[in-house]
């Protein structure tokens, strides 16, 4: 059986913690947690019954930092959870690098290190014979690395075109169909924790622009950094400009664009007949592929359904690993 | 792709002949021929000759081997035009964007202004010929960061 540990205790890592440890995920058991405050483990795995709400309310936490529950050598998966941090990807990089370095299989949901190193991440992967699997970090519980890189490996991906951040998505809708202002769209969405209190990542375009280039890189084999996306993010639309777009039969939206001209983030016009043209905080995404043509793939791009992108990310190990007897 | 390429032919048999050859020779279809013998000037007559090529590459080794044989082009027109609506949020003049656009080769189709003094918001639908459509819309980014203004385009 494959031992795993997550680090990073919150929204998901409560929900994947308590599915691993109640058997949901065949093959796997948990045998560490960490968060911010230590880590907790048990070698020989733990039940529903033995996670805490909290760790700090556990009796077994121990006041270290994650690396020191990676660096014990008691898993063979490392599900790192922590939140992004796009300005250095930390503690998250390290974290990774450092399960790698051991051989550990990774899975992961956190943006900041795949964005800011895949081709490094990628290479030590290779080097140390792991697998890292980031299903999760884009389009929340949508297969979109997966549905190029298993069912469409053949065909070559010429464009990605999407609506890549549920929140932007939330609050133009609202100004679409209610004709709200976006500071009032923007206050709802906060009330609804669909925004974040500071959700400047989200209307500059930046989150958008962070999930582009990871898709550009692990899709088409491109090398592209935040900095080489031009990004224009959507504080300077006005409810009179998604009005004048409603009567042209078209609205405003959030389009991440990765193509032979490059990476760019910027609100677009989008006719409301379009596939991509979704409301609320669903997420869209149009692969232009050069035999099969225009694909359109759609779904809930955070919360709950990342949990399912991480699980399957975590089947897909223990499914390699068996098969190659390393478990 | 149709065009209407423009010729100055001399005003002597044959001569239209060399010009068509090179049509065919590029894959060019020809849909209609206009002589404007009204028009002669200095021994030339002006011919308009509708045609289908396959690609510009094509339409561009035509009009090579038209002028190698002595003839000039006066004027190679696209008549495939491409329609895109874009707002520009923010205080622009209607009429600085219509001479952009005129100065462009293309032409604003309708336009509509909404939000006042205090929230403008302009609405245009252009026409431009389809080759010239990605230079246009870089144009109009440059002119809307001119303006301080949010240029949105078709995605």
């Amino acid at each position: 059986m494959l031992r795993c540990i997550i680090v990073g205790y919150g929204f998901l890592g409560k929900r994947l913690a308590k599915l691993i440890a109640s058997g949901a995920v065949r093959g796997i058991k948990l045998v560490g947690i960490a968060s911010s405050k230590g880590y907790i483990y048990k070698e020989d795995g733990f039940l529903p019954g033995d996670l805490p709400d909290d760790l700090r309310s556990s009796s077994m936490l121990r006041l270290a930092p994650a690396s020191e529950l990676i660096d014990k050598r008691i898993a063979d998966l490392l599900v790192e959870l922590t939140p992004t941090n796009i300005r250095d990807g930390e503690p998250g990089l390290s974290h990774i690098r450092l399960a790698l370095e051991q051989g550990m299989d990774v899975v992961t949901a956190n943006k900041g290190p795949i964005a800011l190193a895949y081709k490094e991440l990628m290479g030590l992967a290779e080097e140390k014979g792991a697998m890292l699997l980031h299903e999760a970090t884009v389009g929340g519980g949508i297969p979109l690395i997966s549905l190029k890189n298993r069912c469409l490996v053949a065909d070559e991906l010429l464009s990605i075109k999407g609506i890549l951040n549920g929140t932007t998505n939330y609050i133009l809708s609202r100004m679409h169909f209610e004709g709200m202002s976006l500071d009032l769209a923007l206050r709802e969405a906060q009330m609804l924790g669909i925004a974040e209190r500071d959700p400047t990542l989200d209307l500059e375009g930046v989150d958008t622009a962070l999930k582009l280039v990871i898709l550009a890189n692990s899709l088409m084999n491109m090398s592209k950094r935040l900095s080489d996306v031009k990004i224009k993010g959507i504080t300077g639309i006005t409810s009179e400009a998604i009005a004048a777009a409603k009567e042209s039969g078209m609205t405003i939206k959030l389009i991440g664009i990765a193509d032979e001209d490059g990476l760019r983030v910027a609100p677009k016009l989008v006719r409301l007949n379009d596939p991509i043209c979704v409301h609320g905080t669903l997420n869209a995404v149009s692969f232009n592929f050069r035999i099969l043509g225009r694909l359109t793939i759609i779904g809930e791009g955070a919360g709950e359904s990342t949990v399912s992108a991480l699980i399957n990310d975590i089947h897909e190990v223990v499914k390699t690993r068996m098969r190659s007897n390393r478990i | 792709m149709r065009v209407k390429l423009t010729l100055a032919l001399s005003d002597r048999p044959g001569v239209l002949l060399k010009a068509l050859e090179q049509i065919a020779l590029n894959g060019g279809n020809i849909v209609s021929i206009i002589h404007r013998r009204d028009s002669i000037t200095s021994g030339y007559v002006p011919v308009s000759i509708n045609v289908e090529f396959p690609d510009s590459a094509s339409l561009e080794r035509a009009k090579k081997g038209i002028e190698a044989s002595g003839i000039p082009v006066i004027e190679a027109e696209t008549l495939e035009k491409a329609i895109c609506t874009i707002l520009l949020i923010g205080a622009v003049k209607i009429e600085d964007l219509l001479r952009r656009v005129h100065e462009l080769g293309s032409r604003v189709a309708e336009v509509s202004m909404t939000g006042g003094l205090t929230s403008p918001c302009i609405k245009a639908v252009i026409e431009a010929p389809s080759e010239k459509l990605s230079t246009l819309l870089a144009s109009l980014e440059s002119f809307a960061e001119e303006q301080g203004a949010l240029l949105i385009t078709e995605w």
